[in-house]
């Protein structure tokens, strides 16, 4: 931060129209968030205390953030509300964050405030809650601000939007830094001249590590458009890079699928992004005929292909495991789907040969840091096997916060993580071909399958352990959620009740459309243990549906 | 300033066109519930409105959004408070 305060770079805010709203140099950030935080210091927090900051895309947010950390304590942001009547769910989420967190403060800017209010009702921990305006009427601490040690956590980084058990991975300064070192010196090769533009919202990791931090730590100049201002006219955003000829810029893949859509041909006129040197895909599985259309699309504007830099991370190796070589474009691998599917063994195939999957190529695991592939035993696998992917280095996690059992279940012994990711590698290269089943990824969101089923739980006629929920793709790879429910309900009226009724409650929660099958009970597979499998259950599905699309194949299931 | 029937109207259209024929939209009909917009139609829907009423409609007040009558509510106060 103090050398990125020297030079005269910083943060640039754009409205939904591309007018520049609001400017925060380095310098001004700096000398806002020491002042912030002496108001925090104030409000007689502990060192170490959790606060949670609700995380719109502008100015305030930033110095928050900072300021806690000049403060001693530990911010972690919060989401706003994306999905059409998620009230209810909304402080629900918000509060569940709080509460496994036990923060001591939040902070929320006024279009927020009354849901932070809300949420914060009966959370014991909580000190103060407020807006930042309010917080600067607070008196200041005489306290001196005293620098953070490597070893003292950094920030919290929720990875979902559960109720009842979110998840909010530890990071330390230590991980980090290590961390932005990689992304900074390694995987993007930053100049001096880079310019960066962002939509991602800061409450996702790619978004507050990959381009808050890392461009400060560089000195570099950031332009950021809100991500509702991207997601309703994502031309803003390519507008932003040619204007200001930004050289990178991340997007996961629904986000070029976004623009590809969207943007009309009128749009094009006046775009160049002939600036644009790396544009960082990941976040969700990499399906490279997206990459394609969007490179042909934008060709004519000067968008080159070798642009995309392919990478892969995930919040519990605090943002970045591993970038495919900057510069070189997207690199597939063919692999024969039959071989895969009986031993996961990836073989090679010519594209056009038998039917083949294609696995895109993420690199290699930043230095310092090691990914292996191991089998269901821990076993370390060789090239090409397909299985778990686990990752050792200084930018992993320290756990889940008031977490242990989570904690345990993926930190394995000798210091390896489970990312919970299945792939396998090549000369050192990663590829990976999925998540765990526990794991639903869908526009780019992570949606922990239990989330989902705890809606469905929640409902009186549904018992638990009676729900499994996964995602299943069409033809044409696009994920579509389902949640198979035991259920002895008999009327047709009283089973299409439910069914909306759930659908309605998962839409509210995740902002997703649900295909919900309801089957007789003893249905769904279970383990010798009595444990459901969700991916016995969604075999099991796939049986009894034919399914191929869901959105034809639910008629069927009201029955 | 527009008056709530042109924007009434609008919305009616758009989601008429996304619901399809056998669907009677109606000042309450639900639209998170009774027509499960995925979150794509949520922006195509407020693209085609924000480029219509030329307003911007604030994400902290779609979460109160229920029906068809919420939403126009909500445009009509955003065109109002403009």
């Amino acid at each position: 931060m103090e050398y990125a305060a020297t030079g005269s770079t910083g943060y640039n805010f754009y409205d939904a129209r591309g007018n520049l709203i609001s400017v925060l140099s380095y310098a001004r950030l700096m000398h806002d968030a020491q002042k912030t935080a002496k108001c925090l210091m104030g409000l007689g927090l502990k060192r170490g205390d959790n606060v949670a900051i609700i995380a719109d895309t502008t100015p305030e947010f930033i110095t928050l953030f900072f300021a806690c950390r000049y403060a001693g304590v530990v911010p972690f942001a919060m989401p706003v509300p994306v999905n059409l009547g998620s009230h209810d769910i909304y402080v629900k989420q918000l509060r569940g964050m709080m509460s496994v967190s036990k923060a001591t403060a939040a902070i929320a800017n006024k279009e927020y405030i009354s849901f932070l209010e809300e949420a914060v009702e009966g959370l014991g921990t909580i000190r103060w809650a407020g807006t930042l305006e309010g917080l600067m009427e607070m008196p200041e601490s005489d306290q001196k601000i005293i620098r953070n040690q490597q070893e003292d956590v950094a920030y919290l980084q929720f990875t979902s939007g559960s109720t009842r058990a979110p998840q909010g991975v530890i990071v330390t300064e230590k991980a980090v830094m290590s961390n932005l070192r990689g992304i900074v010196r390694d995987g993007l090769r930053m100049y001096e001249d880079d310019r960066c533009a962002s939509w991602l919202p800061f409450y996702h990791d790619m978004g507050l590590i990959g381009l808050v931090l890392s461009p400060l730590v560089s000195q570099m100049s950031v332009d950021f458009l809100r991500t509702r201002d991207f997601a309703v006219r994502p031309i803003q955003w390519l507008r932003l890079i040619s204007k200001n000829k930004c050289t990178i810029a991340f997007c996961p893949p629904f986000g070029l699928e976004l623009c590809a859509m969207r943007v009309r041909a009128a749009d094009l006129e006046d775009l160049d992004l002939s600036s644009w040197r790396a544009a960082g895909i990941g976040a969700e599985m990499i399906n490279p005929q997206i990459l394609e259309a969007f490179a042909e699309r934008f060709k004519s504007v000067g968008f080159n292909a070798k642009a995309f830099l392919p990478c892969y991370g995930l919040a519990e190796a605090s943002l970045a495991v591993s970038f495919s070589e900057v510069g070189h474009g997207l690199e597939v691998m063919n692999v024969d789907t039959e071989v895969l599917a009986d031993k996961g063994v990836a073989v090679r195939v010519e594209s056009d040969s038998k039917k083949s999957n294609i696995f895109v190529n993420c690199g290699k695991a930043l230095p310092e840091h090691d990914v292996i592939v191991v089998d269901d035993n821990g076993d370390s696998l060789p090239d090409l096997r397909v299985g778990r992917v686990l990752l050792k280095g200084p930018s992993i996690m320290s756990g889940y916060i008031n977490d242990a059992e989570a904690t345990q279940r993926v930190m394995k012994s000798g210091g390896w993580m489970d990312t919970g990711d299945l792939g396998y590698l090549s000369e050192g290269n990663i590829y990976l071909t999925g998540r765990h089943k526990d794991i639903i990824i869908i526009n780019g969101r992570n949606i922990r399958a239990q989330d989902i089923e705890e809606i469905a739980e929640q409902q009186p006629e549904i018992r638990t352990r009676e729900t499994s929920a996964f995602s299943v793709n069409d033809s044409n790879g696009k994920s579509t959620v389902v949640l198979v429910i035991e259920n002895r309900l008999s009327s047709v009226e009283e089973r299409q009740a439910l069914i909306s009724r759930v659908q309605r409650l998962v839409y509210n929660a995740f902002g997703v459309k649900c295909f919900v099958e309801l089957v007789s009970p003893h249905t769904l597979p279970r383990t010798s243990s009595g444990k459901l499998s969700r991916a016995a259950a969604c075999k099991g599905f796939l049986e009894r549906t034919g399914f191929s699309n869901p959105q034809s194949a639910q008629a069927d299931s009201y029955h | 300033m527009r008056d709530r029937e042109e924007v009434t109207n609008k919305v009616s259209q758009f989601l008429e066109q996304i619901a399809g024929p056998d669907i009677q939209i109606t000042p309450e009909t639900n639209i998170a519930e009774e027509l499960a917009l995925d979150s794509v139609k949520v922006l195509d829907l407020l693209m085609e409105l924000e480029d219509e009423f030329d307003v911007s409609v604030p994400l902290n007040l779609m979460a109160d959004v229920q029906t068809v009558n919420d939403l126009v509510n909500l445009i009509e106060k955003t065109i109002t408070d403009n």
